[in-house]
This record gives structure tokens, C-alpha cells and sequence, in this order.
């Protein structure tokens, strides 16, 4: 019996016909309109952050997308410099009639993006609600010290103070967004406003949303009272994978690349062609922390401050910062990320590293040696811990698993876990965890009192802990310094009591500071430049408009009419990945060749 | 043996009851996770304790959990599905955009990959033994075990680096002001990659068990007889192989069907597809209850309509199923 060339082949040469037609239609380069291909579009490829609304009251996290999207749509009355210094924005200029008040003179060319005027009623209406309303999550916090605020004239605003608040300009106004007065003085209910349609003052006006976690599109605005941005397009695109933004860097899709690649994606972007690599320092450190609250659950040994000292002589730096994050990170020694300039106290070093001296300290501490080799003290307290590390950060982990091997030579048995992020804040919470790994960011700006404000005892409360203490410290010097600071305005007495409580800090080894990461981010630089040097990331949660007005195109002419092009080589791609496909082909051939070698006969129907 | 309308109302009311078990489930698997939502957006956020706990009575988690329960019920049947704990919007607003892009995406996948595999899986059986069964066989075992993870990325890369498709998303911008070819256009080859990433993860399964299900049929005495009497090969493998192979893979279908309403994480995270996979896995690490119970009930519906609907449609294809 023969098998003739049946309806069955037949009917997939059907299927194929039309499945062909549609790979030569897509295959067609997009033409765009003439009008379209002169204006200059700035594509920003941004990854790993939530956009999750339009709403600046309601947004939720601070690194979050949407948080940066509020930036090009609004103005704050002051902005962070390239340094994170204060500088004017809305408000041209302030002065401070006595040390709870400060009057504001404001811009007097500035432009909601539907044409109306902005005043100084706007910047009253603006912070008066966000006093009003204690649910807004972050506005909250920037208004705090602010005890009342009102217009003396069309462009002035007197703001008062509840006490004299040290980082008042550069932490906290530079977070409160100004809304139109005229548009959300309508608004019933705002924790439900979707904002669909923002009106801001800002250089970008909003031309549309794809959705959650899309991509936000906006237009130049040219009559941006600080002068228009030096590109017509903007464009925030979501990516939801690095190594997809990593590859939309270098096939030119997208022209610049954030907020943090990873160290292992920098050699390959650095090698392709028109791609700049940024690495500024980052506002954030990593830490690994003690518990030693005295009601908490963790082991006892760590409440003994020379157990917890020669622990942090076990512990190496240098070599974290090399085998974790390739280079890219400097070692901490302090509470303070080194990025924040002179705030950190430079007389302050790490705990020198030394095997001996900390087996040492555990001897004098009353902890030998065991049978088992953990160390155990008279009362049968063992040396033994548990590291919980949050499941999203890897490369933690393996500083966890770095420090675990080389507290085991000393006889203390450190055993490094992968919590998810929920689970942990919960079991920190409720002060039941030895020791983790952790990062602290920096606000709305830069300051020193973000990183200080969790060693105040009254942050250490008991189970469930709604405070900020995750280690148990609690020292009555510390919180008078600390009020101090706040309320101390001369920036040279105030980095004075800044570095005492360091210092305090240090001594007793509440934590390891660990390190500082960089911020590697990317540009087009064959199209792009005026990426203006300085001490923050180009793109960052605070101060995005510092890269979006200094930006401009380098190409005069128009862009070419393809969307996608292609300036990528081959030679682009990773040799791990090119291993990958070698792989994935050998793979193949290798099984059909092993499968077309047998001949199997079966009795055909 | 029960008549048509008695078969009918027995199946929706365990349909009913299903899906009441599913609400409930859903209700308490979410509180019982350690973690609760404001505090994560707390530590980031630098909220105060009090904010947390405004925000904790305003949601209602300060309530014992039996009351949360009875007012979710109350809620959900009136269709008020609640706000989303992140991002303060209504769930329905969230869910139903994420949704539709994974159907966009799932469906038309679905649609190939199971004529694709129907086909590849007649063939191969029609051909058992053939330098072809062996070798597609063993290539759809091997395509079919590729983590899906994996797949994606390499077709990623040499999708954009070799034909210049697009990385991520479901639609290049520039795109807003252009006539519909050129937006359809731009879809298309923004789907092309996802498409093609679980279209070659899903056949497998499709062709081994239109193949294994064929084979089945082909032992039966009946084809004998048929073959015997003269019938011609077409008549042969369509009337009578393939209508009787093809029951087992109308559950198949009904199934996947059902469960395309849960997105692919995988392919929507690798290609940044805004889908509802992605919608629920960052919905569980923010612990955004109410987004995750509007996701969970709509899979589980999902999932148990197609099911229902398989079950209607079985005794239309298959005669002897009536006598349940």
C-alpha cells in the first residue's frame, strides 16, 4: 500500500501559503511620514520599576517609575544639581526671615501645560493637601516640618516651620510636586483620581500611557518657563528583563538605558559601538545588620558589643566588593553612603580585617572552641547564625555565603538564606531574624538624616515593630544628637554632629556597613550627548530634569525613516551567549542525528 | 441514563460550587502568606507607622479575618472587586488591559500551535516509523523540554541582531500617529518573537498526544474492517481515525485554554509583554491582595468554563459519553 501525497500535506501547504505571506509583510520596514522623521525623539529604556500610576499622591514607591515620569511632568519649588545641591526651580530664589520661616520668590513665567497661569496659589493649594491628607505615602513625608504656608503677593509664598529643620531645602521641598490649583481643587476623592490627563508646569507635557508597565510618551513643552528641552520626544519605555534593555541599548532602540545594570552586562556594553557607559556613585549602601534588641528573638551572643566587633574584624571588604560586584562598588565603613560627599565621616575606617585578632576578641568574649567547631560559651550559647539575604538581590547572597566561609575559620557557624522580601520584613518586624543583608536609599534628595533617623530608640519598638530600628540600638546621646542635628541650620555644626553620631555608631558595631554600589546606566553617545558631569546618576528618583534639559541630539539631519535600526554588529553579543547558541545548535544536530540512525519498521495500518 | 437538560444542570452546579470553593481559597491562601502589603511599601517608602496603620483599617486588614472574608464574598458577587493595594486603582482597570494583551498573545499561540500540532501529529502517526516520525519526534521532545526562560532570550537575540525586530513591548510609539497598516504592522512584529517563543513550547504536547491518541485508533478493529472494505486513505485517517483520536484533545485544548487567562510569565517577563502573568507574579511579591484574588478567580472561571464547555461538547462529538 502505498502513502500518496494525501489531503494532509495538502492542507499544511494551505497553512503555509498565508503563514509566509505574514512573515514577508512584517518583515517590511516600517515607513514613517516626513513630519514624524524630523522630530527628535529621546527613547528612555528604563528597567525593573514599577510604573504603577499618573497620580503623584498615590504613588507608592520611590524608585518606582512613576515617580520619575511625575518629574517631567511637574516642577518642585527646588531642584537637585548635578551634586545634589538645592537649586531654583519653581521658586527663583528664598531667603529665611528666622529660622522657622522661609519666604519663596517664584518664577513669574510659568505655564500650566493648559495655558493657565501658574501663581503662588498653586504652591498653597499644593501643600496644604498634601498636609491634609495623611494616606499620601511619600508626600506626606516632605511636608512634615511644614507648620503652615500662605501667598503674600502673586509670587511669593511664606512658608512656616514647625522647628528649625536642617534639610528642609535639600531633602524635603524637593519632593513636593506643585499641582494646578484650578484642575485639582475638582478632584472628590484622591486616592482614586487616575490624573488620566496630567497638567503640570514641567519641560514634558504627557501625550499618552500604554497601560501599567508599558511605557509613558510625552512632547517637548516649549514654553517650559526654565526654557524647552533640547529634544521634541520623550519616550519612558518599561522593560521588565536587563538583558532586554541591555540588548535595546545596543541595537539602537532605545538611547538611554537604566537605572542600574549589574556589573556582569557593563564589559559588553562598554565594547559596542556608540554606547557610553555611566557609572556615578549610587545613593544607597548595603549593610549587614545585628539584632541585639533585647527582647528579640535572635541569638543572645550578639547583644555582647565585643562579639559583635570581632565579628566585623571577619569580615573582608575589599574582596566583597571585588568578587560580588566585579569593581563596581566602594567599600563602606560607615552609615553613610560614601556618595553623600563630606556628611561621611572620614576618620571613621573598617574594623581591620584580621582572622586572628577576632578569634581573639571570641576567646576574651568567653567563647571556645567546641568539639564540633562552633564556638560556645560557658552557658552553652553557641556562635551559631542564620544570614537571611532578600530573595532579589543575588548578588548578596553571595557576600553572605563569602562572609559565612570565612567566619567558619574562626569557629562561628553562619548559615546564609534566601528570604522573600515580604516574609523578612515581617520576621524584622517582629525581631525574630540574627543577622541579613540589606540596602538603605537615600529620600527625596540628598541628606544625611534618612540613614540616621532608624537608630533612634524610639524607633525600636516591641513586636510588631512599625519602626525603622532593625538592630535593637537605642542610646540616649545618639537621639538628643540627632535632634540636634535636625534643628541645626549652620552646615558646618551640623556635619560636626553628624560625624559624632557616626562615630557612636561605629563603636558599637550596629552594623557592617558593606558597600556602595555604582550606578552604571547608558547612553547613545553617537547620538546623544550633554550628559552633564557631577556626583549623582543621570537619571535618578530626584533628579531627573537634570539629564532631560541637558540632553540634545548630536545628528543635525533627520533621523532615518526605519524605526528600528540596526548599528549593532555580531560582534555585539556576549560570548556567553554566543556559546549559548553554539550549544543550543550542537544540541540539535547531535539528537537528529543520533534518531535518523536507527531504522525502525512497524506494520503500517 | 439522563436526559440532555437533567446532565446540563448536575454539571453547573458543580461548576457553581467549584467556583465558590475557588473564592474561598483564594481568600485565605493570600492572608496566610507571611507579609503584610503596607508594611513592605514601608520600608522602602519611609512611611510612618501611623500611615500604616490609616492605611491598614482603610482596606479593612485590621478586621478579624472571618468579617474580611464575608465582605470580599459580598463584594466580589456585586462586582466590586476592590482597589489595588499599590497602586489605588480598581482592580478591574488593572487587570482587564494586562488581560487582553495575554489573550492577544495566548490565543493566537493556542490557535497555532494546536493546528500545527493536530497536523504534525497525524502525520507522524500516519508515518509511525519513518525516517520522519523519528526525527520530528525526537525534535519536538527536545524543543518541547526547552525552559522557556532560555528560548526566549535566544530567540531575542537573534531576532533583533539578525532581522532587526524590535526588543520589548507590544507596540514601537512612533507608531500614534500612523494609518492602521502601519500599526498593525508594528504589532505584528512585535509579536513575532513572543509568538514564536510559546508556539514551539506549547506543540510538543500536542503533537505527542494527537500522536499517541491516533496510534490508539489505529489499532482498533474497526480500521481494520474499514481499510478491508475499500475506504480510501483520506476517508480513512479523517472520518474514522482522526474523529475518534481527536477526543482526548478536546480536554487538551479546553485546559490550555483555560489556563491561557494566567498569562506566561516567562515569555511576558524575557520580551516586557504587559500581560497578566506579569501582573500576578509582581502582584505576589507586593502582596496586592486584592489584584491577586481578581487574577486568581478570573484563571479559575477560566479555567472551569472551558472544562464546562469541553463537557458539553464531548457527548456532541462522542455518542457513548451521553450514558453519565
Amino acid at each position: 500500500m502505498t502513502i500518496a501525497k494525501d489531503g494532509l500535506v495538502k492542507r499544511m501547504r494551505s497553512i503555509a501559503v498565508p503563514l509566509m505571506l505574514m512573515l514577508v509583510i512584517m518583515a517590511i520596514p516600517i515607513q514613517l511620514t516626513k513630519a514624524q522623521a524630523k522630530e527628535i525623539t529621546f527613547n528612555v529604556g528604563w528597567a525593573a520599576a514599577v510604573i504603577d500610576t499618573l497620580n503623584p499622591t498615590a504613588m507608592t514607591q520611590m524608585d518606582g517609575g512613576a515617580y520619575n515620569i511625575a518629574h517631567a511632568i511637574y516642577d518642585t519649588l527646588v531642584r537637585s544639581d548635578t551634586n545634589g545641591n538645592p537649586v531654583p526651580d519653581l521658586a527663583e530664589s528664598w531667603t529665611y526671615k528666622n529660622a522657622t520661616t522661609v519666604e519663596l520668590k517664584l518664577a513669574k513665567n510659568a505655564k500650566w501645560h493648559d495655558g493657565q497661569p501658574f501663581s503662588a496659589d498653586d504652591v498653597v493649594f499644593s501643600i496644604n493637601l498634601f498636609l491634609a491628607h495623611k494616606e499620601f505615602t511619600f508626600l506626606k513625608n516632605t511636608v512634615k516640618t511644614i507648620k503652615s504656608v500662605s501667598a503674600s503677593d502673586k509670587y511669593t509664598v511664606q512658608i512656616n516651620l514647625k522647628g528649625p529643620d536642617s534639610s528642609f531645602l535639600a531633602f524635603r521641598l524637593i519632593g513636593v510636586f506643585i499641582l494646578p490649583k484650578h484642575l485639582w481643587e475638582r478632584v472628590a476623592n484622591y486616592t482614586t483620581f487616575a490624573n488620566p490627563n496630567p497638567v503640570g508646569t514641567g519641560p514634558f507635557k504627557f501625550v499618552r500611557w500604554g497601560g501599567p508597565n508599558t511605557f509613558v510618551e510625552f512632547t517637548a513643552n516649549k514654553e517650559y518657563f526654565l526654557g524647552p528641552p533640547n529634544v521634541d520626544r520623550l519616550v519612558f519605555i518599561y522593560f521588565t528583563s536587563y538583558s532586554a534593555l541591555a540588548l535595546a541599548i545596543q541595537s539602537g532602540e532605545i538611547d538611554y538605558a537604566g537605572p542600574l545594570f549589574s556589573p556582569a552586562v557593563v564589559p559588553t556594553l562598554t565594547s559596542t559601538l556608540g554606547v557610553q557607559v555611566i557609572s556615578r556613585p549610587d545613593q544607597r549602601y548595603y549593610y549587614f545588620c545585628f539584632n541585639f534588641y533585647e527582647k528579640g528573638a535572635a541569638n543572645p551572643a550578639l547583644r555582647d558589643k565585643n562579639v559583635r566587633i570581632a565579628l566585623s574584624h571577619a569580615i573582608n571588604k575589599p574582596e566583597l566588593v571585588t568578587a560580588v560586584w566585579s569593581g563596581y562598588a566602594t567599600s563602606q565603613h560607615t552609615v553613610i553612603p560614601v556618595s553623600l560627599g563630606d556628611w561621611v565621616n572620614p576618620k571613621i575606617t573598617a574594623y581591620e580585617f584580621n582572622l586572628d585578632r577576632a578569634a581573639k576578641m571570641l576567646d576574651d568574649a568567653g567563647y571556645r572552641v567546641g568539639a564540633d567547631g562552633v564556638r560556645v560559651n560557658s552557658k552553652g550559647v553557641r556562635l551559631s547564625f542564620k544570614i537571611e539575604v532578600p530573595s532579589n538581590y543575588a548578588q548578596e547572597y553571595r557576600s553572605a555565603q563569602i562572609i559565612a566561609n570565612l567566619w567558619k575559620q574562626i569557629g562561628v557557624e553562619a548559615t546564609p538564606q534566601l528570604v522573600d522580601v515580604g516574609t523578612l520584613a515581617d520576621r524584622v518586624m517582629d525581631w525574630k531574624h540574627d543577622t541579613f543583608i540589606w540596602v538603605w536609599s537615600a529620600g527625596t534628595g540628598i541628606d544625611p538624616d534618612p540613614f540616621l533617623n532608624m537608630f533612634q530608640g524610639s524607633e525600636a519598638m516591641p513586636a510588631p515593630n512599625p519602626g525603622f530600628n532593625d538592630c535593637g540600638f537605642s542610646n540616649s546621646t545618639f537621639d538628643k544628637l540627632y535632634e540636634q542635628q535636625i534643628q541645626e541650620v549652620d552646615p558646618v555644626k551640623r556635619k560636626a554632629i553628624i560625624w559624632r553620631m557616626q562615630e557612636i555608631l561605629h563603636q558599637e558595631a550596629v552594623y557592617v556597613p558593606l558597600y556602595d554600589p555604582l550606578a552604571v546606566q547608558a547612553i547613545r553617545s553617537d547620538r546623544f550627548t550633554g550628559v552633564q558631569p557631577g556626583n549623582i546618576p543621570p537619571l535618578n528618583q530626584f533628579s531627573t530634569n537634570n539629564l532631560l534639559l541637558s540632553v540634545k541630539p548630536i545628528l543635525v539631519s533627520p533621523q532615518t525613516t526605519t524605526v528600528v535600526t540596526t548599528t549593532m554588529a555580531p560582534s555585539g553579543i556576549g560570548v556567553e551567549t554566543m556559546g549559548g547558541i553554539a550549544v543550543a545548535i550542537v544540541v540539535l544536530a547531535a539528537a537528529v542525528f543520533i534518531v535518523t540512525r536507527k531504522r525502525i519498521t512497524q506494520e503500517k495500518p | 441514563m439522563l436526559t440532555k437538560a437533567a446532565y446540563f444542570i448536575k454539571k453547573i452546579v458543580g461548576v457553581l460550587l467549584t467556583i465558590f470553593l475557588v473564592l474561598t481559597f483564594n481568600f485565605y491562601i493570600f492572608r496566610i502568606l507571611p507579609g503584610n502589603p503596607f508594611a513592605l511599601l514601608f520600608r522602602g517608602a519611609g512611611m510612618s507607622s501611623e500611615v500604616i496603620r490609616d492605611l491598614n483599617t482603610q482596606f479593612g486588614l485590621d478586621q478579624p479575618l472571618w468579617m474580611q472574608y464575608l465582605i470580599y464574598l459580598r463584594n466580589t458577587a456585586s462586582g466590586n472587586w476592590g482597589i489595588s493595594y499599590q497602586t489605588r486603582t480598581p482592580v478591574w482597570d488593572i487587570i482587564l488591559p494586562s488581560l487582553s494583551n495575554t489573550l492577544v498573545l495566548l490565543v493566537v499561540a493556542a490557535v497555532i500551535s494546536i493546528t500545527a500540532g493536530i497536523l504534525i501529529g497525524i502525520l507522524l502517526a500516519w508515518r509511525r516509523g519513518t525516517k520522519i516520525d523519528v526525527t520530528a519526534s525526537a525534535m519536538t521532545l527536545v524543543v518541547y523540554s526547552m525552559p522557556t526562560f532560555w528560548l526566549g532570550l535566544m530567540l531575542l537575540f537573534v531576532g533583533v541582531i539578525y532581522f532587526g525586530l524590535p526588543v520589548s513591548g507590544m507596540e514601537s510609539l512612533r507608531g500614534a500617529t500612523e494609518g492602521v497598516f502601519v500599526q498593525l504592522q508594528d504589532r505584528m512584529r512585535h509579536m513575532i518573537l513572543p509568538l514564536l517563543t510559546l508556539v514551539l513550547g506549547l506543540t510538543g504536547q500536542y503533537v505527542l498526544v494527537m500522536k499517541g491518541a491516533l496510534l490508539d485508533v489505529f489499532t482498533e478493529d474497526f480500521m481494520v474492517t474499514a481499510r478491508a472494505k475499500g475506504i480510501s486513505n483520506r476517508k480513512l485517517l479523517w472520518d474514522h481515525g482522526f474523529r475518534n483520536g481527536v477526543l482526548p484533545m478536546v480536554t487538551l485544548v479546553a485546559l490550555n485554554l483555560g489556563l491561557a487567562f494566567g498569562g506566561a510569565v516567562q515569555t511576558e517577563t524575557v520580551f516586557s509583554w504587559p500581560g497578566i502573568g506579569l501582573l500576578i507574579y509582581r502582584a505576589i511579591l507586593s502582596r496586592d491582595y486584592p489584584v491577586l484574588q481578581g487574577c486568581f478567580l478570573i484563571v479559575a472561571v477560566a479555567v472551569i468554563s472551558a472544562n464546562f464547555v469541553a463537557d458539553m461538547v464531548y457527548p456532541l462529538l462522542d455518542p457513548r459519553v451521553r450514558t453519565q
